[in-house]
């Protein structure tokens, strides 16, 4: 039998979602500018508002464009649902206050973005939430940080800045095997690089503002599931297995079946904390995704060139990135990283803080920020910015010291960054 | 049995309305459109079939059996009249019920249906196997074209994906006996001449599973039906065409 052809990633990149306006014809996807929608009649409006008809009612909680967006990553992550966000720090938040009451802990990887960190350890615990950070590369210590009360664990499937690859399969299999859920922060593959799902984990986070987007112009994160969780297998998530009072005693898992949890974010989280995506972002991702095979596709390419460029110069003492064989994730990231490990990596300055200003202060095509995943290259020493509030021996542990430089690339000519890196080189050398 | 009747359960209602789910599904197929009957006061019950969804019981491989192990059910809760509502193999299951209990059935619909309900030997080689290349078959011709690109009434849900969940969480053997139910249903056609209740057809302009010409038989052998075709929908309406969905049933269902 003749095996049913989906659609593939550059068709979906373009299209899932999105069908022409039937009213005016329109190809792109029209941004419809509106905090609320009519009703056609009080019947209707009685059944939106009672989920018994589809449709929308106030952007906060669900928007026409951000719905194409929403409904296009998914179709890129095979999920069976997404939900677009103000920011990816805010889809974190989501995933998380979703199904983690105060009193209960995560697992984190010790290896993440220091917007992450900073929310996991110094903001949650405000609202009684704690979290263990261990590393991801040892199984054993994320069994045993595992406790009764853990309901989630979490980590990136490239970890930041370092790039340590998640071993999503056995990091997937130990919470599942503790009646938990996997979120992954996906946001440096991209589901052009990897599926997640495929691997295990459970719910995905992206910081849109990166590579999905591409161009370095919005703020907006997206909450994706992939359905493939039992919330009512344990008593572990009465918020989707036992009756909400916020919403007339519906109990998710009972209602939704594969998409409660995605129910439940947006019913309960996206309509009171209220995180939401402008539907002018969502229109501008909405333009980034529609190359992002492309576009990822040229990242990696001129990364790879990158990389060994670096790797071969003098002023440079190692070379982080899980191509390379000296990477410690190198075996693992053959297997589920085949079409690149992505475009953001970092590299040992010879010389430490000196020669790190310098190579930064002298650096003209490379954009010095906080950011990645830009159309630019771009440039940051975290131990001075997007880490600085880690500890020295948390800071050891994400494998970061002082002469850690971390590189976006971006789609510009190869020889061009080169160019550009070899004279911040030389100007780090001058600090030796 | 695992019935979804809302958080208050039955009320008594002397017409309470009976969803049956198709092949590999479950009660949750139906939640818009219990939660509309509900707020309109009528009692529900969205059943799961045995050994679907939270239902235990033997996997029964015959629309025969699932519907005497359905009124079986029914009677256990004394509930005499009913209307019956079923999609696919459950439009199958509300046909027999509704031919082999006349008296008892107050209105029959029908949604994503033909009769014969045949399945090739190729997909039912794969189900027996429990192929997962089985789910993706159903899934994709369970949709219209333009449904695999998407464009969901529902924001912010994949549609196809959102039905593959759904069947992977169906145990093992159960698609393929769902499967085979329906392709051996074979006395549809003269069951629909006993059949009195008033009676709705419900089916999608673009189903590739059942597809729309395969329901003409269906259609002539009813004393009474009326047929509704919804443009641009494949076999899964409910979730394809849900408003239009809700708007043939509410119409049908609540009128005087």
């Amino acid at each position: 039998m003749k095996k049913p052809q989906d659609l593939k990633p550059d068709t979906l990149s373009l299209h899932a979602g999105q069908r022409p306006d039937k009213e005016h014809g329109a190809r792109a996807t029209p941004i419809y500018q509106t905090s609320s929608f009519v009703f056609e009649d009080t019947e209707s409006a009685a059944g939106i508002f009672n989920v018994e008809r589809t449709g929308h009612v106030y952007s906060r909680i669900t928007n026409p464009t951000n719905a194409v967006l929403e409904e296009r990553i998914s179709a890129l992550e095979g999920a069976v649902g997404s939900i677009a966000t103000s920011s990816g720090q805010a889809a974190l938040h989501l995933a998380i206050v979703t199904i983690v009451d105060s009193g209960q802990h995560i697992v984190a990887s010790n290896c993440l973005y220091g917007g992450s960190h900073n929310l996991l350890e110094y903001t949650l615990p405000r609202f009684g939430i704690e979290t263990s950070f261990v590393d991801f590369r040892d199984l054993d210590a994320v069994k045993d940080a595992i406790k009764g009360n853990t309901r989630l664990v979490f980590g990136e499937t490239l970890g930041n800045p370092g790039l340590d690859v998640m071993d999503i399969q056995q990091i997937s299999n130990l919470a599942h095997e503790n009646g938990i859920p996997l979120l992954v922060d996906s946001t440096f593959t991209t589901p052009h690089l990897m599926k997640p799902i495929n691997y295990g984990a459970d719910l995905i986070f992206h910081s849109a503002t990166k590579f999905l987007s591409g161009h370095g112009v919005v703020i907006g994160g997206l909450l994706v599931d992939s359905g493939n969780f039992i919330w009512d297998q344990n008593n572990n998530f009465p918020q989707l297995s036992k009756p909400y009072k916020g919403f007339h005693d519906m109990i998710f898992t009972e209602e939704f079946g594969p998409a409660a949890y995605i129910n439940r974010a947006r019913k309960e989280g996206a309509r009171d904390f209220g995180a939401c995506m402008s539907p002018h972002t969502a229109f501008l991702i909405l333009q980034g995704v529609e190359t992002l095979g492309l576009r990822m596709d040229r990242h990696v390419q001129t990364t790879r060139e990158i990389v060994n460029f670096l790797n071969h110069h003098k002023a440079v003492s190692s070379v982080s990135y899980p191509e390379l064989e000296t990477h410690p994730d190198h075996e693992l990231a053959k297997k589920i990283l085949p079409n690149g490990c992505g475009a953001v990596f970092t590299f040992e300055l010879k010389g430490g803080k000196k020669a790190g200003q310098n190579f930064i202060e002298n650096l003209n095509i490379f954009s010095h920020l906080a950011n990645v995943g830009d159309s630019k290259s771009l440039v940051i020493h975290p131990s001075s910015t997007t880490h600085h509030r880690m500890d020295a021996a948390a800071l050891e542990k994400a494998g970061i010291s002082e002469g850690t430089v971390r590189l976006s690339i971006g789609l510009e000519d190869v020889e061009d960054l080169k160019d550009d890196l070899d004279s911040g080189l030389r100007s780090a050398l001058k600090a030796l | 049995m695992h019935i979804f009747s809302g958080p208050k359960g039955l009320q008594g209602d002397d017409d309470p309305i009976i969803f049956v789910h198709g092949t590999g599904m479950d009660h949750t197929v139906w939640t818009l459109f219990s939660r509309y009957f509900l707020r309109h006061g009528r009692d529900v019950l969205s059943v799961d079939l045995p050994g679907h969804g939270k239902s235990e019981g033997p996997l029964l491989d015959s629309i025969e059996l699932l519907s005497a192990n359905l009124l079986d059910y029914l009677d256990s809760r004394n509930i005499n009249k009913f209307s019956i509502i079923g999609h696919s193999m459950g439009s199958l299951i509300a046909l027999e019920i509704a031919s082999s209990q006349p008296k008892r059935v107050n209105n029959l619909v029908m949604i994503g249906t033909a009769l014969p309900m045949a399945v090739s030997d190729a997909l039912l080689e794969l189900a027996k196997k429990n192929d997962p290349g089985a789910i993706d078959i159903l899934t994709f011709m369970g949709y219209s074209k333009d449904a695999r690109i998407g464009n969901n009434k529902n924001p912010g849900m994949w549609m196809t994906e959102g039905t593959r969940r759904l069947m992977q969480r169906a145990g093992k053997n159960v698609i393929f006996k769902d499967l085979l139910a329906c392709s051996n249903y074979v006395d549809g056609l003269e069951k629909a001449k006993q059949v009195s209740a008033n009676t709705l057809l419900i089916l999608g302009e673009n189903d590739y599973l059942t597809p729309r010409h395969k329901a003409k038989d269906l259609i002539d052998n009813f004393q009474s039906v009326t047929v509704k075709e919804i443009k641009d929908s494949g076999h899964t309406l409910m979730v394809e065409n849900p408003n239009h969905v809700l708007n043939c049933l509410s119409e049908f269902l609540c009128k005087k």
